[in-house]
């Protein structure tokens, strides 16, 4: 039976294994690294690829490869609190409007229209820029930004629970309002919510990493893929492996998050389902 | 459900690769324009760092901007040498008691308004300075400016010997103070220069178009762009695609790039300014043995020879080994020493006492060191990193702090750092008196890291009333070890400063004080 479900659902088995072995990287730099990626030797300053380097080194003689290797650490641990944060604000503040309506939804839904009327990135450089360049402003920044996405879609599925009678019902019979939104609203909702999180675990890595590229987020020396790529652009001529390197780790650790994502929503999705 | 999911996969990968591709390909983003980005024919763009806010110049060093872009013109200027000549003043001499200097101001000069430029004018521009700048009064106190015909008479209550040279920092440009000067700062001031500005915006670009009452002859070009890139790569981008035509401020690691490019001359010349980091001590490193170790840990060699690849000569004393006072002589206490660094510290009772790698101070408070660096210079990231690496290793914790420079002005006046990278032209009166003073004079405005000696200012004040070259340079040595030996200032190195520029422009010259970028002097190729 539960082989059964890996084999019917391909697509997520291969994902989920490729992210399992992301995260296993992550956990277990400090094995796999073949050295500190803090460990500046000078002498060896832009060292080409090959020999002592495997992928080369850095203006300070850090080593390439053991510095994406724990960039892994960064991006999965930043990606995945700022999911976090924002699910879980985006899908409280979604159900508080959508349940009460009124007064608290309309304070709640204009401040996301207000939000979502400015370009996301441009709004979280200036958020990042007024309370300083680090990973936890990085991730307060684009929270501001993201969260409206998760109160807006669990706004409108409330609204729709709501009119059920399974809801009046409860209502009918006293149930205290935090229990119905507890035990009748949030699970017949949690699982799209779920799905839009596993979904965006990827493009918020390159949201961060693009802040960190433009120098709002990671700082010097945090071995960061953005940080590395916007250190690795003066020597682009000179030395690409500095970019290509922390760019490959990028587009691989996105593009898997991006399909787990959208297998977990094959999976999930009452929609899809042969 | 309510979102179809189809949409939604596209949506999410089309908003990945787009993003993808903004992260990967951001830094192009500034200097992606069209390669014609001349759209003037007779024009001619230079790529430039700026750090003004305002064309005002008695404002913080904008007036160097003013000068740079061909705007603004002094009494007195400096050659391709570093010496001295006539500018707006046709010669000057000093009387007797050592007081009085007399410029006699060249006839016929009129402002780009075409107002003429009086001696009675220049006596206004030159009070207006004193009575706006704080900078001023550190190069000269005048007791009196006084005009007789053709003659403008400075008198000062001691002798200066730096007068002259004084006058040829840009903050002592001239101008027309007949006209609603409030418009200076956007609209940029009315000078004598070969060009005046036609618009200013402060991180875009500065158009400047000929001035017609040039008092030095033709104008060989209508307008000129000067465009601010900021970014080094960038601007090396730009020089290729051929967006602009002059390109200041590249470094060692651009050489590369363009050497098999005809089209592109390369200049250098081993330049007078220096690069340095301030240390607070108003803070942690009001220690001097914690100073000591800081600077004992910097490898400055190594950033110097490895790192940026030659492009700087490695650091130890205020003035540059280009300047003839006496750089070899002097005693290095602090040279590149780890170990010692350890010892030091471990001496003075700095120890990890929480096992993070880092030592605490003797009180046992965490040991954090500011070091605020600015973004428009790359190399100062690569020593401030290199420096954040080799403290590390002995055991000082650093946190850079990357601003821009206008921030990192203000976080100066505020005294907001623990360290604070700093590159300036040594020279900027022909001598380092004035450089020395600004930074470590006891009570000088630009001195906010509580840097005091006693035998430092008294041997700055016998220095302004010395004339005696010999004398002088004895005095210079002896500031400068005192300086050194006071662990004041972490010296990293002495720049190599590299100009760029395509076969298109002609007269594109390299001045040792960096002053004078667009001159009368360049033009279109034939």
């Amino acid at each position: 039976m539960r082989l059964n479900f890996f084999r019917t659902h391909k697509q997520f088995t291969i994902f989920a294994l490729l992210a399992l072995l992301v995260i296993g990287v992550a956990i277990f730099a400090p094995l796999l690294a073949p050295m500190n990626p803090l460990e500046a030797s000078m002498d060896d300053s832009l060292q080409p690829p090959g020999g002592k380097y495997l992928c080369g080194a850095d203006k300070f003689g850090r080593d390439v490869l053991s510095r994406v290797i724990y960039g892994t650490r960064t991006s999965l641990v930043m990606a995945l609190c700022l999911v976090a944060v924002i699910f879980v604000i985006g899908t409280v503040l979604g159900i508080l409007a959508g349940y009460f309506g009124g007064i608290v939804d309309g304070v709640i839904m204009r401040l996301a229209d207000m939000m979502i009327s400015f370009p996301g990135l441009v709004l979280a450089i200036a958020i990042a820029g007024l309370l300083g360049p680090n990973m936890v402003n990085a991730i307060i920044a684009i929270s501001a930004v993201s969260w409206t996405k998760y109160a807006r879609l669990a706004r409108s599925m409330v609204l729709k629970i709501k009119g059920c009678l399974y809801i009046e019902a409860a209502v009918t019979i006293g149930t205290r309002t935090f229990d119905i939104l507890r035990r009748y609203i949030l699970p017949n909702m949690i699982t799209t919510m779920i799905v839009t999180a596993a979904t965006d675990i990827g493009t918020m890595m390159l949201e961060i990493a693009g802040l960190s590229f433009l120098g709002f987020g990671a700082q010097a020396p945090t071995p960061e893929w953005g940080l590395m790529l916007n250190e690795g652009r003066t020597y682009l001529a000179k030395a690409p492996w500095l970019m290509i390197y922390p760019g490959l780790a990028i587009v691989i650790v996105v593009v898997i998050f991006n399909m787990l994502g959208d297998s977990i929503r094959d999976i999930l999705d009452p929609k899809q389902e042969p | 459900m309510l979102i179809n999911p189809w949409m939604k996969k596209y949506l999410g990968l089309a908003l990945a690769c787009a993003l993808g591709t903004a992260s990967l390909t951001g830094c192009g983003g500034n200097g992606s324009g069209t390669p014609s980005g001349n759209g003037n024919a007779g024009g001619v763009t230079i790529g430039v760092t700026s750090f003004a806010d305002t064309l005002e110049p008695t404002e913080q060093y904008f007036s160097w901007v003013v000068s740079r872009y061909g705007i603004g013109e002094t009494l007195v200027r400096f050659d391709e040498t570093g010496e001295l000549t006539p500018c707006l003043a046709e010669n000057w001499s000093i009387s007797d008691d050592q007081l009085t200097w007399t410029f006699q101001i060249r006839e016929g000069v009129k402002f780009s308004n075409g107002d003429d430029m009086t001696p009675e004018m220049v006596k206004a521009s030159l009070e207006r300075t004193f009575e706006k700048s704080d900078r001023a009064a550190t190069f000269f106190d005048p007791a009196s400016i006084t005009v007789d015909g053709q003659n403008l008479m400075i008198t000062t209550k001691e002798p200066v010997a730096i007068l002259p040279g004084s006058l040829a920092d840009p903050l002592f440009l001239i101008v027309d103070t007949n006209v609603d000067d409030s418009t200076f700062a956007m609209q940029g001031p009315i000078c004598t220069g070969p060009y005046a500005v036609e618009s200013f915006s402060p991180t875009d670009a500065c158009v400047v178009v000929r001035n017609e009452h040039y008092w030095g002859g033709d104008v060989p070009l209508d307008r000129v762009t000067l465009k601010c890139v900021d970014d080094q790569a960038t601007r090396s981008m730009a020089l290729q695609t051929g967006e602009i035509d002059i390109a200041y401020n590249l470094k060692t690691e651009n050489v590369a790039e363009f050497e098999n490019d005809s089209n592109i001359t390369i200049q250098q010349m081993q330049s007078l300014r220096s690069t340095y980091a301030f240390m607070n001590q108003k803070g942690a490193l009001s220690d001097l043995t914690l100073r000591q170790a800081v600077i004992r840990g910097l490898d400055r060699e190594t950033y110097c020879n490895k790192l940026l690849e030659g492009g700087a000569t490695a650091g130890k004393a205020p003035v540059p080994p280009t300047l003839d006072f006496g750089f070899d002589t002097l005693k290095d206490e602090n040279a590149y020493d780890p170990e010692g660094a350890k010892k030091l510290l471990a001496d003075a009772g700095y120890k990890d006492t929480d096992g993070d790698g880092f030592v605490e101070t003797p009180t046992g408070e965490k040991l954090n060191l500011e070091f605020v660096i600015y973004t428009s210079r790359e190399e100062l990231n690569v020593y401030a990193q290199a420096a954040q690496a080799n403290l590390k290793d002995i055991g000082i914790q650093v946190t850079l702090n990357t601003v821009s420079y206008e921030t990192l002005l203000d976080m100066r006046d505020a005294g907001q750092f623990d360290m604070l990278i700093w590159n300036v032209l040594v020279a900027n009166t022909g001598d380092p008196e004035k450089y020395l003073r600004e930074n470590w004079y006891s009570t000088s405005s630009s001195n906010q890291m509580g840097y005091s000696n006693a035998e430092v200012d008294a041997m700055l004040d016998q220095l302004l009333t010395t004339f005696d070259e010999a004398a002088r340079k004895d005095l210079i040595i002896r500031i400068q070890q005192e300086i050194m030996d006071d662990a004041a200032t972490i010296f990293f190195g002495y720049e190599t400063t590299y100009l760029f520029s395509n076969n298109r422009v002609t007269g594109v010259t390299m001045y040792p004080m960096d002053y004078y970028w667009l001159t009368q002097d360049i033009a279109l190729a034939a």
